[in-house]
């Protein structure tokens, strides 16, 4: 009776041990938490929606693929509907569940939570290029050139080609917030620098339907070249009227018309979808690569959206190329924390980050130029397009880099 | 007065001195003591995740800012669809000091309770400031007065660069007595603070209400040339009625500031106002804890609706934005359904609750 009772114990310890193995080898790859916060629904949800879905695929991509072997990364994406008080809720419960990485979206929300991403000293890349965004922030890494990189890069490229003689006259078509104001500064700054451009007006738009009293008192003053600064939506309404008018450059800065030039989010797909043929000529900094290019880049952003399901319209937005640039920094800064045989936590993914730079700079698919980052400089990649909507795409005419930017910030 | 003060069916009052009494029997004073012993005691008990423990500090918040306006609206009378902008203002009083000063300088950081109070002080400046039509004006004409305030609140914060702009304002941390409130025990501890306060306010409220000055809010919002008759003065009362509802508001306010840590515009937008409102008719107008009805109930089903959205939004297909639709959509159509079925609010319930317990077990 003894010896059967031993066997059934012995029996019972093999079957206990057989399963804890068999878990363990289940459990060997290890799971990164990672959250992301960002209008999917509401305002500016036509740029978030897109970019929740790059941020989903690349992910997917990198687990289904096994780019981290058996490590998984799990990002859990939620939406909060262009609401600060929702952003920091949720940031919050992604504190709780034990993130080491954390993806931002707007403006708003990334200046409102900085001090509390100094605090959890977790790194973050935000969707929002705005410059104040790196003022008195050290875990903020912007993926690309800032809104004032496109449009100081804008107003140098208007100084460079401007064909007649005197100083090119321009008018600042902005978006009424810090979004919006914050370029406008640095131009102003630029041009005490010696930037040779006059600004003539600023025009923080409202929800306006027509822009016909607008653009009449811009030509009278004599205005060529119209900065925007904004989302697609008033662009599009501006660029519609400026047609329905007869106002718009039929040639980069025609004499007597207007030439409209534009930052990171005034423009790409939904702007020519928006505006139709009236966005012919526009001319649009971005440091994105286009699939209308129809390069290597371009191909890999079509297969990976191919390979998920999604539709034409997210698969060519560069704000699915936003997603996916910003799921690939967190997934490049894990690999190298992985390989230099480091433990993957915040403070390591901030360090590898920092040292992302030289010969380990990073080279996406999706950026116009490599991502570089160190203790220093937080600005992922600096080099930007210049696209020039042609036939109903964007086309890339020129790479630039702002010079006068870099003395505005040394001075800073 | 009853003859068992733990068992009372009704209100016998024999002295006038006894009707100024907060409690009439002694079951309503232990019943409310250990709800408050209960409030108090949970986080230690039960701890909550940051995220919800900013929820709940949001809500109590809420229930300062409506306390103030039920007092304006719900007891005098008067229409205020410019509440967040008084709450705005005692935010920016304290990032005022926080852009003049400094975010960690020592008023900001360890006299914080000295700058509740001045906030709140503001907030009654303003508000008394902004009750001057109220002189003149009634109804319809009063709530487009105090919009007009709201609008001027906005533009004012949206450009003038001393306020940033309306881009975050920094406030540093709180001190208390055992240093710096550090990051894992930010939202207890203003829990605890913001709990004191709606007690203390709390208690403030009701026992205005048995005051000359309080019953003068009534008489105000029953009949204001009656009550003038009978030797009232309306036009005062409606301006310290505004002057009230500021001190809750800018109170509201500056513990806004220091449990985000930051001052944004967006916080205090006309939405904000119109949300505000909400809370004080679904909660229950003219009625003390109508003013803690309305915030829970309106900031958990907007909870709720949230989370309602993430499931909805993968079912549905993204181009129908039904998510965007379901938060304001929910928010109609409850203030809808409170007015049509129920505009004495969930503190009707709460009345209907209390008159069933009390008589129990007779049915009359």
């Amino acid at each position: 009776m003894k010896s059967k009772k031993a066997v059934l114990f012995n029996v019972l310890l093999v079957l206990v041990l057989m399963v804890a193995f068999t878990a363990s080898v289940q459990a060997g790859g290890k799971v990164y938490k990672l959250g992301m916060s960002l209008a999917i629904t509401g305002p500016t949800s036509d740029a978030g929606n897109p970019m929740s879905k790059g941020v989903e695929d690349w992910f997917k991509f990198v687990n289904d693929t096994k780019l981290l072997g058996d490590d998984t990364i799990e990002c859990v994406i939620r939406d909060d509907q262009y609401e600060n008080d929702a952003t920091k809720r949720n940031f919050e419960e992604y504190l709780d569940e034990g993130i080491v990485f954390y993806l931002n979206y707007s403006t708003g929300s990334t200046l409102a939570l900085k001090k509390d991403f100094e605090d959890a000293k977790v790194p973050v890349v935000p969707a929002s290029y705005h410059e104040g965004n790196l003022i008195d922030s050290t875990q903020i890494f912007l993926p690309v050139a800032t809104y004032s990189e496109n449009i100081v890069g804008l107003a140098e490229y208007i100084v460079a080609n401007h064909k007649e003689g005197g100083v090119p006259k321009v008018a600042f078509f902005i978006h009424p917030s810090a979004f919006g104001r914050g370029p406008l500064e640095d131009t102003q700054k630029a041009v005490a620098a010696g930037l040779k451009i006059e600004i003539v007006e600023t025009v923080e738009h409202g929800k306006d339907l027509d822009s016909t009293a607008m653009l009449t008192r811009l030509q009278s003053k004599g205005v060529q070249y119209v900065l925007c600064h904004s989302v697609q939506s008033p662009v599009a309404t501006l660029l519609k009227d400026s047609q329905r008018l007869g106002m718009t450059a039929k040639s980069f800065g025609e004499k007597g018309k207007l030439t409209f030039v534009g930052a990171h989010y005034t423009g790409g797909n939904d702007l020519i979808a928006l505006a139709g043929d009236a966005a012919e000529g526009f001319l649009w900094a971005c440091s994105y690569n286009m699939t209308s290019e129809n390069n290597e880049g371009a191909k890999k952003q079509l297969d990976l959206a191919k390979k998920y399901g999604r539709d034409d319209k997210a698969a060519n937005s560069h704000n699915y190329a936003t997603g996916i640039l910003m799921a690939q920094i967190p997934t490049e800064a894990i690999k190298r924390v992985k390989e230099a045989k480091m433990e993957v936590n915040p403070a390591n993914l901030y360090k590898i980050l920092n040292e992302m730079n030289g010969a380990k700079e990073y080279k996406s698919f999706v950026a116009a130029g490599p991502l570089s980052y160190s203790p220093k400089d937080h600005i992922g990649v600096d080099v930007q397009n210049i696209y020039q909507a042609q036939g109903g795409q964007f086309k890339a005419i020129k790479s630039v880099s702002s010079e006068y930017m870099k003395t505005i910030r040394a001075g800073k | 007065m009853s003859a068992n003060s733990w068992l009372a069916t009704g209100n016998f009052h024999t002295t006038y001195k006894h009707e100024q009494n907060t409690f009439y029997t002694s079951l309503d004073r232990s019943v409310f003591t250990f709800f408050l012993i209960l409030l108090f005691a949970w986080p230690i008990f039960y701890p909550l995740s940051n995220k919800y423990m900013l929820v709940t500090d949001n809500i109590l918040i809420a229930i300062v800012a409506v306390m103030g306006l039920n007092l304006v609206t719900g007891f005098a009378g008067l229409i205020s669809i410019g509440h967040a902008a008084f709450v705005g203002i005692g935010a920016y009083t304290v990032a005022s000091f926080c852009r003049t000063l400094g975010a960690d300088h020592v008023m900001v950081t360890h006299f914080w309770p000295v700058l509740i109070i001045f906030s709140g002080l503001f907030g009654a400046f303003f508000g008394a400031l902004v009750g001057l039509p109220a002189l003149r004006l009634k109804h319809l004409y009063l709530a487009i007065a105090t919009l007009s305030f709201q609008m001027i609140f906005q533009w004012v914060i949206n450009f003038m660069s001393f306020f940033n702009q309306g881009q975050t304002i920094s406030v540093g941390r709180a001190f208390w007595l055992t240093g710096e409130i550090g990051r894992n025990q930010h939202y207890v501890f203003w829990y605890y603070i913001i709990l004191t306060i709606v007690v203390l306010l709390g208690f403030g409220v009701r026992n205005l209400m048995k005051t000359r000055y309080g019953r003068c809010l009534i008489a105000v919002r029953d009949n204001d040339r009656a009550a003038d008759a009978m030797g009232m003065n309306p036009g005062l009362t409606k301006v310290y009625a505004f002057a009230l509802a500021g001190f809750f508001a800018g109170v509201a306010g500056a513990l806004h500031a220091y449990l985000y840590r930051g001052v944004g515009f967006d916080s205090f937008t006309l939405k904000i106002s119109v949300s505000y409102l909400a809370m004080a008719i679904v909660g229950g107008l003219g009625t003390l804890n109508g003013s803690f009805w309305g915030p829970v109930a309106i900031k958990l089903l907007d909870l709720q609706v949230e989370h309602l959205s993430e499931v909805a939004k993968q079912y549905l297909p993204s181009a129908m934005n039904v998510a965007t639709a379901l938060k304001p959509f929910t928010f109609g159509l409850v203030i809808v359904l409170f007015l049509m079925f129920e505009p004495r609010g969930i503190a009707n319930w709460w009345r209907i609750t209390k008159s069933y317990t009390k008589l129990w077990p007779f049915r009359y």
